[in-house]
């Protein structure tokens, strides 16, 4: 197979990809032309093209514009090559965070402390046998006291 | 000079001869030096070697103990320290091309705690690029090239602690140290056929080591036997002023004394179904060996399961945004490029664009499993596992696409801090070392001991190492 018909035809599975996405979410096409570099695809794009086909318009279009940001921000840093990779962990990390997103979180669930079950464990253990049952109580603090809110002090590590 | 065999003793074990004086600081540390020299290069297993310190501080340990003035278990035992740990004058590189002249003027609370329970500092145990924090694809991701396994030169010797787990099984020293935000110690302890203990977050300092993780980052000891790793644990477990994320005084001490478990309550363990949804092949035989040996050792073991959830999706979004702030300045200057590893190259650009709202709500999901991993442990005091469902993969091999399988038990157990203890369990059809995790509620490090220990009592897979030449 030429290496033109080669592309032609991946560019093919990559519609049919965006438009299976965007004919479930009835969303806009997103803009594959911009999101991959002269409209084609270099190596590791049919990857890229797998990647995003489990996204929904709005994650892809969210995962373009955390690429495009990337781009603006570094414009000359990346090679044609680095950037389909970039744009590879752009719809991956996407993929990570909409997991994330569609678990239920309440309002009133706090951030955690790593150690915060060992704290209730010891608090159950002290609580009166008839409260043991009880809904555990309320986290003490959504502050976190370990090293996430406080980073410890550190020497001077020589600067890259 | 001494043979192979004294130089695959457990630290227990060359602790006995040492107090007694059967064996002498100086001539063990010189024999693991030789080794090490012959070996280590073949293995990528060093970042250096520090034989000036490894004399000197020998040479010491000797005459103290000459005078009668044994410090404990690890007096006189010579070790590695996996390269993230600052060694006072030496160069602490990170595994990494743009910190590879980094020198710092101290010693990392571990480093210091070992000394002063006179062990004895061979060099640093090399690793896998900023222990992973910027992502990597390949096992070459690190400044001394891919780290290759004792057990067969075409595997890997897995990573981040890949020089720690070479140089533990190819009896290189006595123990190392390494250190674990997501499967860093635990894996190479598994594909090495090494006991690891990756301990509670916060009850070993790591001031003096390199962030990747704020949340997530714990430092343990890799070695021959659970028994090894409780004696290392006991020396560098302890709150650390320079370190507020240390867990306070009396919850961040370990004591140690074998005689102990005998007399402790009886473990309630579980094995777990849903650690690994697919077992490698080649592994499955022995590994369904290694769940009957369990049943065997704890004939009270149950069935248990793993809560389900996006907790590795809530981990990764955990590490990657951590790392990017710990690396920000890297990343901004550019420098990210000299990594060797074409992903780590990159990822940290996104991992900096990822959302404060999406890692608020990391740290809520991760508060809900907290809880979720509480209510199993009221039940079961200890969790059972493979270590990994396989045995160590092909140097080459492409991490992202090859191993890209979920890790739900080391999801959990990082996100919540647990302490886990990787002990060998086998071998798979290729003769690669298979390994078991013991894991436990936060805070209770003694009982993955106990029962590695307990385990390791009752198998001999721990006594068997490679044939390095």
């Amino acid at each position: 197979m030429s290496p033109a018909k080669d592309a032609l035809t991946r560019r093919e599975f990559a519609k049919r990809a965006a438009f299976g996405t965007v004919a479930g979410a009835g969303g806009p096409l997103p803009p594959w032309g911009a999101f991959w570099p002269n409209g084609s695809f270099a190596g590791g794009a049919p990857q890229t093209a797998a990647d995003a086909q489990k996204l929904s318009p709005q994650s892809l279009a969210e995962a373009e514009s955390r690429y495009q940001t990337i781009l603006a921000l570094y414009p000359n840093r990346f090679s044609d090559a680095q950037k389909v990779d970039l744009k590879h962990v752009c719809l991956v990390t996407q993929h990570s965070i909409d997991e994330l997103r569609s678990y239920a979180v309440g309002n009133a669930d706090q951030p955690a402390l790593y150690l915060k079950p060992l704290v209730e464990r010891e608090k159950k253990t002290n609580a009166p046998p008839n409260l043991k049952s009880a809904a555990p109580a309320a986290p003490e603090s959504a502050a976190p006291a370990g090293k996430a809110a406080v980073a410890p002090p550190k020497g001077s590590p020589e600067k890259p | 000079m001494l043979s192979a065999d004294i130089l695959y003793l457990p630290v227990s074990e060359l602790a006995k001869r040492i107090e007694t004086k059967a064996l002498s600081p100086v001539d063990l540390t010189e024999a693991y030096l030789d080794r090490s020299e012959k070996l280590g290069p073949k293995l990528n297993a060093y970042a250096c070697l520090t034989p000036e310190i490894a004399l000197e501080q020998a040479e010491a340990a000797r005459k103290e103990i000459d005078r009668g003035h044994y410090r404990g278990p690890l007096h006189g035992i010579p070790y590695a320290a996996k390269d993230l740990l600052a060694v006072k004058g030496v160069p602490t590189t990170w595994g990494a091309k743009p910190y590879e002249n980094q020198v710092f003027d101290y010693d990392a609370t571990v480093v210091e705690n070992l000394r002063r329970a006179g062990a004895v500092l061979l060099g640093k145990a090399a690793m896998i690029e900023l222990a992973g924090g910027m992502n990597y694809r390949f096992a070459s991701a690190s400044l001394q090239g891919a780290t290759k396994n004792p057990w067969n030169a075409s595997r890997w010797s897995c990573g981040s602690s890949s020089g720690s787990g070479a140089i533990v099984s190819a009896g290189l020293a006595g123990f190392a140290i390494g250190s674990e935000t997501w499967g860093s110690i635990i894996c190479p302890s598994a594909y090495c056929g090494i006991s690891g203990l990756r301990p509670t977050f916060g009850r070993v300092s790591r001031y003096g080591a390199m962030d990747v993780s704020y949340s997530m980052d714990k430092i343990g000891p890799m070695a021959r036997s659970a028994e090894d790793c409780a004696h290392i644990f006991a020396v560098i477990a302890g709150h650390d002023i320079k370190d507020q994320s240390t867990l306070p005084l009396d919850k961040a001490a370990f004591t140690y004394s074998p005689s102990l478990e005998f007399s402790a309550k009886p473990l309630r363990v579980a094995w777990l179904t849903n650690a690994w949804p697919k077992i490698d092949g080649h592994a499955e035989r022995p590994l369904e060996a290694a769940a009957h040996a369990v049943h065997k050792v704890f004939p009270g073991a149950q069935k248990a399961k793993l809560p389900e959830g996006p907790f590795e999706a809530a981990g990764a979004v955990i590490v990657a945004v951590e790392g990017a702030a710990a690396f920000r300045d890297l990343i901004r200057s550019g420098r990210v490029s000299e990594l060797a590893d074409p992903l780590g190259q990159i990822s940290g650009y996104v991992s900096e664009q990822i959302g404060g709202a999406d890692y608020a709500r990391a740290l809520q999901v991760r508060g809900m499993l907290q809880q979720k991993m509480a209510n199993l442990f009221d039940s079961f005091d200890v969790l059972v596992a493979a270590s990994q469902p396989l045995g160590a993969n092909a140097l080459d091999a492409n991490l992202e696409t090859d191993l890209d399988f979920p890790d739900p038990l080391g999801g959990v157990g990082n996100l919540c801090g647990l302490p886990a203890l990787s002990v060998p369990c086998g071998f798979s059809d290729q003769n690669l070392p298979l390994g078991l995790q013991f894991v436990a509620r936060a805070g209770d490090d003694i009982s993955v001991i106990r029962a590695a220990s307990t385990f390791q009592q009752h198998t001999d897979w721990h006594r068997k190492h490679p044939k390095v030449s």
